[in-house]
């Protein structure tokens, strides 16, 4: 499917483009083009047999991803789900890294011990969260309760998607930070599908950012495709956390253009769904906001594009090369010294 | 908090272990529900707010899953989170939490995991089917998790500030039983003692009797008892059922050539269960009798007096059983 170029005004609200800070704007772009290129080529990967199992990809979740983490410091604590390969690529992950982890190379960043989207690294302030989510939105709200208890003025921000609210976790989560006023975010990816699940079945309530007002924090619903959208929400939540007003959440509204993993063709998504999306890539958004603004041109476009897909491309071929672990390492670290 | 000649209660002991710990680390702090104001469900936080502050004595939502993955979050920025749990049986509400977010973390990533998980547990005291259960088991298959059970407010205080310091998930279970009925015989010592070692609290050389927890005490004096009949039974302390000390156990086993198990658990895949396969691997030619186990029935734990009675070990029972291996 070639991307339709949707020329589509930002929704945000914030300041207009041409007075945002240029090289801010240039590096979201490129990290959510990077991001594109590697999850393309991941797909190309696991159809051609170079992965493990299954692969999680973040089509249509770059403006999330990357427009959250952009609005954060280095320092702040970030507890992403499967479809935030952006935000880790952000924070300086090298892509040969995912690669090797849905590989199960010695060179992940667990070793090989887990796989696919368990990538997350501690020292890139990135929590590695198990596969039951939102389990990193309590461990999320007790990065952001050190943060208090130390008197610092870092944040914490947890991700997850539209099936996670139903969980036990989520209310609890939102319920503490709310009381204790942590210093989290709380992103809710709602990409119409849990699995197969569609949101309709999964909450009565239709824009989740309303859940936020039954446990006393703002709430607000902004167009997930929208980067400017959404890092304009995640920085209005990050002042008041740093102020210490307590936590906020975002919903980011997009689609899930892939199945919920690659082996699923997810039959169950009308087609129609996916070709309205479809006209809202947000990589191709955005792209159109800097073009218009004169910040980027054809050229630089197509270079940056090009560039990205030969960093991907490089690293497969590092991550095809990287060894396996020695199962001879097997028992070692089940305990911390 | 303690009597004139300096003894403390198990209860106190383990109060005056956390609060050296949260004076001697500014990162060590409490967390549960009620363990500020209140002092906790038992008491033993007691006066704690008073001393460092609601920042350190944290009370919480009731959310057990949400405080306790919220220590696991604290604990890989640095901190040591202690949790407290209400009672042991609430502790299934965070059992994810524990078993997926905590226990495989260090494997899978290599970061330390330093989380003490305090939850009173046990029967006897006539508090029915969710609120007298022996949890260990259903904790003990989960890679990654410590387990300790202390026996005596000596090993309360010393394993507790142990459990503090160490860099993995600790589930420590204080027997509530034990909380106002054990003293110390002495002024208590604040020093840690080693996670990891069984103890021979009497020795024997007909039988070993292998136990924790509340039966530790029940044990040494139904071994009193037998020994009035000539029986001498070897009393070890597990202390610490995981890791295990097979060492001590093994070294014990091989000496008497005879062995049972108690604990208040159920039977069925209890931790005696565990114990009594290693000690037929490590030391079968040894073994003069079967290991024989002497735990609580494949029941809840029923409430009124003669059903709970029915239910978990008595001492007539335990000594029955001993006197048996020991003399078959």
């Amino acid at each position: 499917m070639a991307p339709t170029r949707a020329r589509r005004k930002t929704g945000s609200t914030g300041e207009p483009v041409e007075s945002r800070d240029k090289q801010l704007l240039l590096r979201i772009f490129e990290t959510m083009v990077m991001t594109r290129a590697v999850e393309d080529r991941m797909v190309s990967m696991y159809r051609s047999g170079d992965l493990l199992g299954s692969l999680y990809t973040g089509h249509w979740h770059e403006a999330i991803s990357v427009g959250t983490a952009s609005a954060l410091r280095q320092d702040d604590f970030l507890a992403p789900i499967h479809r935030d390969l952006g935000a880790h690529l952000w924070r300086g992950l090298d892509p040969a890294q995912v690669m090797a982890s849905f590989m199960g190379k010695a060179t992940s960043p667990t070793r090989g011990r887990d796989g696919t989207l368990h990538y997350g690294r501690l020292d890139l302030n990135i929590y590695n969260l198990p596969s039951h989510i939102p389990d990193n939105y309590p461990v999320a709200i007790g990065a952001a309760f050190a943060f208090q208890y130390r008197s610092e003025d870092r944040v914490s921000l947890a991700y997850c998607g539209d099936g996670s609210t139903s969980e036990g976790n989520f209310h609890e989560s939102l319920n503490i930070a709310a009381v204790m006023k942590l210093p989290a975010i709380f992103i809710v990816e709602n990409n119409q599908y849990a699995y197969s699940t569609p949101v309709r079945l999964q909450s009565a309530v239709k824009e989740y950012a309303v859940k936020a007002q039954a446990y006393g924090m703002p709430g607000v619903t902004v167009d997930g495709t929208d980067v400017l959208a959404v890092y304009d929400a995640t920085s209005e939540a990050v002042v008041r956390a740093r102020a210490g007003e307590g936590p906020s959440l975002i919903e980011g509204v997009t689609m899930r253009m892939h199945g919920h993993a690659e082996h699923d063709p997810a039959d169950y998504v009308p087609r129609e769904m996916l070709e309205e999306w479809q006209k809202r890539d947000p990589v191709v958004l955005f792209e159109n906001v800097l073009l218009e603004h004169g910040i980027l041109d054809e050229e630089i476009v197509s270079k940056m594009r090009e560039a990205a897909r030969q960093k991907a491309i490089e690293a497969r071929k590092k991550a095809l090369a990287d060894p396996l672990p020695d199962p001879a390492t097997v028992e070692e670290g089940v305990y911390a010294d | 908090m303690q009597t004139d000649n300096g003894q403390v209660t198990y209860l106190d002991a383990i109060g005056q272990a956390l609060m050296s710990e949260m004076e001697a680390d500014p990162d060590v702090f409490i967390i549960g529900e009620d363990v500020g104001q209140f002092g906790g469900a038992f008491k033993v936080t007691k006066g704690f707010l008073d001393k460092f502050g609601p920042r350190r004595v944290v009370d919480t939502p009731m959310a057990e899953s949400g405080f306790t993955g919220l220590a696991a979050g604290a604990a890989l920025l640095g901190l040591r989170p202690v949790v407290e749990y209400q009672f042991a049986d609430f502790i299934s509400a965070a059992f994810d939490q524990i078993v997926n977010v905590m226990a495989r973390h260090h494997y899978r990533t290599g970061d330390p995991m330093p989380v003490t998980l305090r939850a009173p547990f046990g029967a006897r005291l006539r508090a029915g089917p969710t609120h007298s259960q022996s949890v260990e088991s259903y904790f003990a298959h989960v890679p990654g998790l410590k387990i300790v059970i202390p026996g005596t407010p000596e090993d309360a205080a010393g394993l507790l500030i142990s459990s503090i310091r160490d860099n993995n998930p600790v589930l420590f279970l204080e027997s509530k039983y034990l909380y106002r009925r054990l003293r110390t015989s002495a002024p208590l010592s604040l020093e840690p003692m080693p996670l990891g070692q069984a103890k021979v609290v009497r020795e024997g050389s007909q039988v070993s009797v292998i136990t924790y927890g509340a039966y530790v005490s029940e044990c040494l004096d139904v071994a009193a008892e037998l020994g009035k009949e000539g029986i001498s039974a070897e009393v070890v302390d597990v202390r610490t059922l995981v890791p295990l000390d097979v060492e001590t156990i093994v070294a014990s086993v091989k000496k008497t050539s005879r062995a049972v198990v108690v604990h208040e658990a159920a039977r069925r895949l209890g931790y005696g269960a565990e114990i009594a396969a290693v000690i037929q691997e490590e030391c079968f030619w040894w073994l003069d009798q079967p290991v024989l186990r002497v735990a609580a029935r494949n029941t809840p734990t029923p409430t009124s007096p003669p059903l709970e009675d029915a239910v978990v070990p008595q001492a007539a029972q335990i000594a029955e059983t001993v006197r048996k291996v020991a003399t078959a």
